[in-house]
């Protein structure tokens, strides 16, 4: 007798299994996102300012905290009691978070904010 | 030469608070013990304007000058997974350490080459880059003068989190003022009766004779007089010790009247303690189940508590069924009870469990079904299957009024960022 779900494609009872020593198992998304490693952090993203850059409203980033800010990339930025999803560009010297909208004036990253991780990679669990 | 630094999380519950929700940045923060009873953490704006630890919240919180303060309920859910995150990246630049407690970990530095505090700032900084955490650094050539250094380091602000007591002379200087209540493997009870022979510093404690040391206090107070003055006595504990055994007690949100919800409460105890002895490969040969009313709010006053032998087992089923029948003679109606508690003894090897004669539960069938309980619970979160018996709605639960969500172990909760 076998429980629901133990069969993984070699351990078959009649015709041995040509794959029984070829198994690999189902792809593991954690692994792939190097989820596991203390650097990386799930974000939802909420509001559609990013729509431009390809990143939705319900998207899962995948930050990395370990990752050093550089010009272009996207950062989850703490700023004034907030957790916004932003563009980073350097300018004379200093970090600015350039709106995903075009129109929008930019702003400066303050002394007391902090980019706190780098975004490396995206989840989108429905297209 | 033996070299220890211990490193640990300023504040660590409210940091970890802190590290995800800015808006609690400038503000000070404490966080409450279970069921929103007394303050376990108080950030330093907290510590700042009067608030203590075991300060009990609902007492203290319409004070004038606490109007700024924000209370969170403990999440240790959360508070768990970023000291995984701490203890991996101390992991990648020190070979071998010790998870002492939740925000302490115990370092080998003997083999660090090179300047010493540049390298305890580097570990500083990835702590608090990637975890989020802000530590401060004890080093010494033994553990215990590694923990009152970190000692020292969190409290003189001018040591920049790091603070090093390698040298002799310093350690002597230090030690004239260091009250010996204050050092680590030291009780209140010790330090009461030193101080009744006159010893009040640890300046006056290594003055004593080892012998009479060991007389008056036996191997333990010898260790620690051995290990002041710098001769390394307790090693890296890499693993953690076995436990002897497993304890699920809480307080009520709110008091229980009815049997049918005590059950329930005590079914979901058990529940867990099946839970942990699992996780650990053991298995429970007694139980003691315990109950009680508040002592303290002027309800009538009824206490119990039954221990037996059980058949050893690490089964849910088998583990609710003797909590109930252990639970059902203590029963008074007419109580308002506060508080219930499984505690699990005699814990002894999964695998090593003697053979039973008369079996009441097919051990193979058992094993697969917690097994199977286990991945789901483990994929899918904490209480996803559980037994009918732990109850639906649960109005025993302690109070979590301001629960921050489990950021990194839940997908429903993780950090919301705005797109900008």
């Amino acid at each position: 007798m076998s429980l629901a779900g133990s069969y993984n494609g070699g351990n078959t009872t009649g015709f041995a299994s040509p794959a029984a020593d070829s198994l690999e198992g189902p792809i593991d998304l954690a692994e792939i996102l190097d989820l596991r490693r203390a650097n990386r952090y799930p974000v939802r993203v909420s509001g559609e300012a990013l729509i431009e850059r390809g990143i939705l409203p319900g998207d899962i980033l995948i930050a990395d905290a370990a990752a050093p800010p550089a010009h272009g990339k996207v950062a989850i930025v703490m700023v004034h009691g907030e957790v916004l999803v932003a563009q980073l560009a350097y300018r004379g010297g200093e970090w600015w978070l350039r709106p995903g909208r075009l129109g929008d004036v930019g702003q400066v990253v303050p002394d007391d904010a902090e980019i706190w991780a780098i975004v490396s990679g995206l989840v989108r669990t429905s297209v | 030469m033996a070299l220890y630094g211990l490193i640990d999380g300023n504040s660590f519950y409210c940091s970890c608070e802190q590290a995800f929700d800015p808006a609690l940045r400038d503000k000070p923060v404490v966080v409450l013990s279970n069921n929103d009873g007394c303050v376990i953490a108080r950030s330093a704006l907290a510590k700042a304007v009067g608030i203590k630890m075991g300060d009990p919240w609902h007492l203290i919180r319409r004070r004038p000058e606490l109007s700024e303060v924000v209370a969170k309920s403990s999440n240790y859910s959360h508070y768990g997974d970023l000291s995984r995150r701490v203890f991996e990246i101390l992991g990648a630049h020190v070979q071998r350490l010790e998870p002492y407690s939740i925000d302490e970990t115990f370092l080998d530095l003997a083999p660090v080459t090179g300047d010493l505090m540049e390298f305890c700032q580097m570990l500083r900084g990835a702590v608090r880059q990637i975890a989020k955490i802000p530590t401060c650094v004890g080093v010494g050539p033994s553990k215990t003068i590694a923990k009152a250094a970190n000692k020292l380091a969190k409290s003189r602000p001018e040591l920049n989190g790091v603070c090093d007591l390698r040298d002799e002379a310093t350690r002597v200087a230090l030690y004239q003022d260091l009250g010996i209540g204050e050092v680590w493997g030291i009780g209140g009870k010790t330090a009461e009766k030193l101080a009744a022979r006159g010893v009040r510093t640890v300046a006056d404690f290594l003055r004593l004779d080892p012998r009479k040391v060991r007389d008056m206090m036996s191997v333990v107070g010898a260790r620690v007089q051995a290990e002041l003055r710098d001769v390394s006595c307790l090693p890296l504990s890499l693993m953690a010790p076995q436990r002897k055994g497993i304890a699920v007690t809480r307080s009520f949100g709110m008091p229980i009247t009815d049997w049918w919800t005590m059950r329930e409460a005590v079914a979901s105890y058990a529940t867990r303690a099946g839970e942990k002895l699992r996780e650990h490969g053991l298995l429970a040969s007694t139980m003691t189940v315990l109950l009680h009313t508040n002592p303290h709010n002027g309800d009538p006053w009824y206490s119990n508590q039954h221990s037996a032998r059980i058949e050893a087992t690490n089964d849910t089923t088998s583990l609710i069924g003797e909590a109930i029948r252990m639970l059902e003679p203590m029963w008074r109606a007419g109580f308002r009870y506060s508080k219930a508690g499984i505690m699990l003894g005699e814990l002894i090897d999964a695998g090593s469990q003697p053979m039973s004669l008369f079996p009441t539960k097919d051990p193979v069938r058992s094993a697969r079904a917690m097994a199977a309980l286990d991945a789901v619970n483990g994929r899918f979160g904490r209480d996803t299957l559980r037994p009918l018996a732990t109850g639906i709605s649960r109005t025993w639960t302690a109070k979590a009024m301001n629960l921050s969500p489990r950021y990194t172990t839940r997908v429903g909760e993780i950090l919301v960022g705005t797109a900008y």
